[in-house]
């Protein structure tokens, strides 16, 4: 599944960025967020504004349409 | 001497830690991109120069801040390194860590945020950690200061070189690398296995060097063939991913032997007040409360009051106190006008308003510190999107509230040229503080009841022109499909007292020393050119070389509904910096106050052509100062002409529209 189909407050594992755009991905790569990773969806901002995710304690906001072509994997 | 260069994350406390160990004052706030420019400070133990850097997540930059971090490590010569830590965030910060080891100079990690990581259970075995990277380990709190006389102590004049870090990045890489080392010139002055990494792992401004210095494709048809091997044989798709998994790997495994995490499940002060901040529908609302409180209280309840009273003392007693000195030294009545005209009305004219702006810096520097920024630039990026920007680029506007000069340098931290050429070129229409004392002359003169609310509806016009331009702008000159977004926010954090109004008289000291050159020198000059006209000293001021120069402007601004000499003299003087409008105006209607001034410009202006006056003020071309640093940041000519182009004529549109539009509607 797609990390902007889950609910706010669900966690995932990361299992794919290679669709994401180069230079997100290489940002993400800098916050420590690469395949394996730990997020949690913490909230979306409406009109497709972006995104809340959080990784080890640390939060960081991407947009949706980046977020879109992020894979992951719910974890319970 | 020793040069020690301070390298580590963003927002980690290099800047605090710099601070502390220089006994100096830089800019700190809770923010990604705090610090854009290299800065140097001598250290306290007076063994050598410290340099506090932009913050860098690795060493291949993405944005222009970034860049200087790794054009620092090719270019210039350094003995040692300080690489800050974040303890609550130790992970990725190790992942920079391991390029600085690779550079073979003296590291000594500052293991910051110690207090910040215990609250959430991280312990760190610091002894451990040293052993493993075999460089030392000290644990700070770089806010406090706890732990930096450690730090202190090893920066000695035998700094311990130990270079026997190496990590092995596998059989592939590590052939690539011998490979390349071969081809590099032999008198290269940075490590040749560190260059040969970053080379690999495509770091744009190595390359950009080593390609200085040797010409031929060699190199990189290695790099080339590297990537496809790797590609080809493992699990990564590429050297650079392949890079990462290794360096990633080691660090895993580093963490499992020195660092114990304690599940702590209780919800953080941050994700409460983030419930509320980042709120899908309270988000942008409360932005705009947030800034009404702030002019409400820099206006109505607090700046008013100070500025009065201090208004009071300076037409008061500290011009009778200049008065009677002059008198007793005995000083001509040329001399005495000068002072008298010229200084204390145009410089004490504008210091009048110095309480207002320092409690708008107090204010900016709350939001700075306290982790605030980000969000709003969170909150903002869908509409900045729609725009041709990202929410990134609003943190450089919120800077330019308080001075439009480090709103532009803020810019450095937006990874696109394109967006941040944009932000360069619009942060100017920012309401920045030096435009206060003219909105507090006029607002206290026609808007008495409503004053926080007209204010406000300036600072809300700027941002809005700012965005309509935007979208003009992106659409049309400098367009573009690339955009991008992603913003760490770093967790809220209570301002300090102390820090708060360090960084608060940091800024209001450039408020202060403006006073005393431009405003100064520019209140001689217009009291000069006041006094003196083609028939001599001292003509009346109607026949004054000042009123032959506002006389050239005044046809062209009186659509505007001010087409008098003194608005348009005003007006020129003000390109030096904008609270020379109201110098210019204390003494072209030479007056012993801001309160009789208020009373003399009721008869000149127009509750509506007042309005129109404050827009101008607001949008036409940026201050000399801005000016200059849009030159050297945008690194064009052409741009910063445009820069002052389209604001002098957006500034004459819209208050023709204002002036014009408002008498039709019977104003
Ligand atoms: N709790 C805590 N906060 C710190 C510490 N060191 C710095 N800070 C805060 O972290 C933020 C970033 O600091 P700054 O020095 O600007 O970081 P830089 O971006 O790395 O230069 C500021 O709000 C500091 O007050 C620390 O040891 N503990
Ligand atoms: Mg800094």
């Amino acid at each position: 599944m797609l990390l902007t189909q889950l609910n706010k407050g669900e966690r995932a594992t990361i299992i794919d960025l290679s669709l994401v755009n180069e230079s997100v991905r290489r940002r993400l790569l800098d916050l420590g967020i690469s395949e394996g990773s730990q997020v949690c969806l913490q909230c979306k901002l409406p009109f497709k504004g972006p995104c809340m995710v959080e990784n080890c304690g640390q939060s960081l906001g991407i947009r949706l349409q980046d977020a879109s072509y992020i894979k992951v994997e719910k974890t319970c | 001497m020793l040069n020690i260069a301070l390298i580590g994350n963003p927002n980690t406390g290099k800047t605090s830690l710099f601070n502390n160990l220089t006994g100096t004052y830089q800019y700190v706030g809770n923010w990604s991109g705090v610090t854009v420019e290299k800065k140097v400070g001598i250290i306290k133990n007076k063994k050598g120069n410290l340099i506090d850097l932009p913050g860098v997540y690795s060493l291949s930059p993405l944005s222009k801040d970034e860049a200087v971090v790794s054009n620092f490590f090719v270019t210039e010569s350094f003995d040692g390194i300080i690489n800050i830590v974040d303890a609550s965030q130790i992970e990725r910060n190790l992942l920079l860590t391991l390029q600085l080891l690779e550079f073979e100079k003296p590291v000594i990690i500052g293991m910051n945020m110690t207090d910040v990581a215990k609250r959430r259970g991280i312990t760190i075995n610091e002894q451990k950690l040293s052993e493993k990277l075999g460089v030392p380990v000290v644990p700070v709190i770089a806010r406090s200061g706890k732990g930096t006389a450690t730090i202190n102590d090893l920066l000695t004049d035998d700094l311990k070189v130990d270079a026997s870090f190496t990590l092995n990045y596998g059989p592939i890489i590590e052939e690539s690398i011998d490979q390349i080392i071969d081809l590099l010139p032999a008198n290269l002055s940075i490590p040749k296995r560190w260059t040969s990494i970053q080379l690999l792992e495509g770091n744009a401004e190595v390359k950009k060097y080593i390609e200085s210095l040797v010409a031929g494709a060699g190199i990189d048809s290695i790099i080339q063939a590297t990537n496809e091997q790797i590609a080809d044989e493992t699990a990564a798709t590429n050297t650079s991913k392949w890079i990462y998994s290794v360096r990633k790997a080691f660090i895993e495994e580093l963490i499992q032997t020195s660092v114990v995490t304690e599940e702590s499940e209780n919800k953080s002060l941050t994700d409460k007040i983030d419930k509320i901040a980042t709120h899908p529908f309270l988000g942008i609302p409360i932005f705009l409360a947030t800034m009404f409180l702030m002019f409400k209280l820099t206006f109505d309840w607090l700046g008013i009051p100070l500025s009065d009273i201090l208004d009071g003392f300076i037409s008061g007693s500290l011009t009778t106190w200049i008065t009677n000195g002059l008198n007793t030294v005995g000083a001509s009545d040329f001399i005495k006008a000068v002072v008298l005209d010229g200084i204390v009305a145009g410089v004490g004219g504008v210091l009048v308003f110095v309480p207002q702006i320092f409690i708008l810096f107090l204010l900016i520097s709350f939001l700075e510190d306290s982790g605030y920024m980000a969000r709003a630039a969170l909150v903002m990026d869908r509409t900045m999107e729609m725009v041709g920007l990202n929410g990134k680029a609003f943190i450089p506007m919120i800077i330019g509230f308080g001075c439009n000069v480090p709103g532009v340098m803020a810019a450095r931290t937006i990874e696109t040229p394109r967006e941040r050429m944009l932000t360069i070129l619009l942060t100017p229409l920012m309401s920045c503080s030096a435009r206060l004392p003219v909105y507090a002359l006029f607002v206290g003169a026609f808007f008495a009841k409503y004053q926080a609310l007209v204010v406000f509806s300036l600072y809300v016009l700027g941002i809005v022109v700012a965005l309509t331009l935007a979208k003009i702008f992106s659409s049309t000159i400098l367009k573009g499909e690339f955009s991008m977004f992603v913003v760490e926010l770093p967790p809220y954090r209570m301002p300090q007292g102390k820090a708060l109004l360090r960084s608060t008289w940091d800024k209001g000291k450039g408020f202060i020393k403006k006073a005393g050159t431009f405003i100064f020198g520019g209140s001689v000059l217009i009291w000069l050119l006041s006094y003196s006209g083609p028939a001599g000293f001292d003509v009346p001021m109607d026949d004054s070389f000042l009123a032959m120069i506002g006389n050239v402007l005044a046809p062209i601004l009186a659509p505007l509904g001010f087409g008098t000499w003194q608005a348009g003299a005003s007006l020129i003087t003000g390109f030096l910096a904008k609270e020379v409008v109201v110098s210019a105006m204390n003494i072209i209607y030479h007056v012993p106050n801001a309160d009789s001034l208020q009373g003399l410009l009721s008869n000149e202006f127009s509750a509506l052509s007042a309005f129109s006056f404050m827009v101008f003020v607001l949008l036409y071309v940026p201050c000399l100062a801005t000016v200059a640093t849009i030159r050297k940041e945008a690194g064009s000519a052409k741009w910063t002409w445009f820069s002052v182009g389209y604001a002098l004529v957006i500034a004459y549109v819209l208050s023709l529209v204002i002036y014009q539009g408002g008498k039709l509607l019977g104003y």
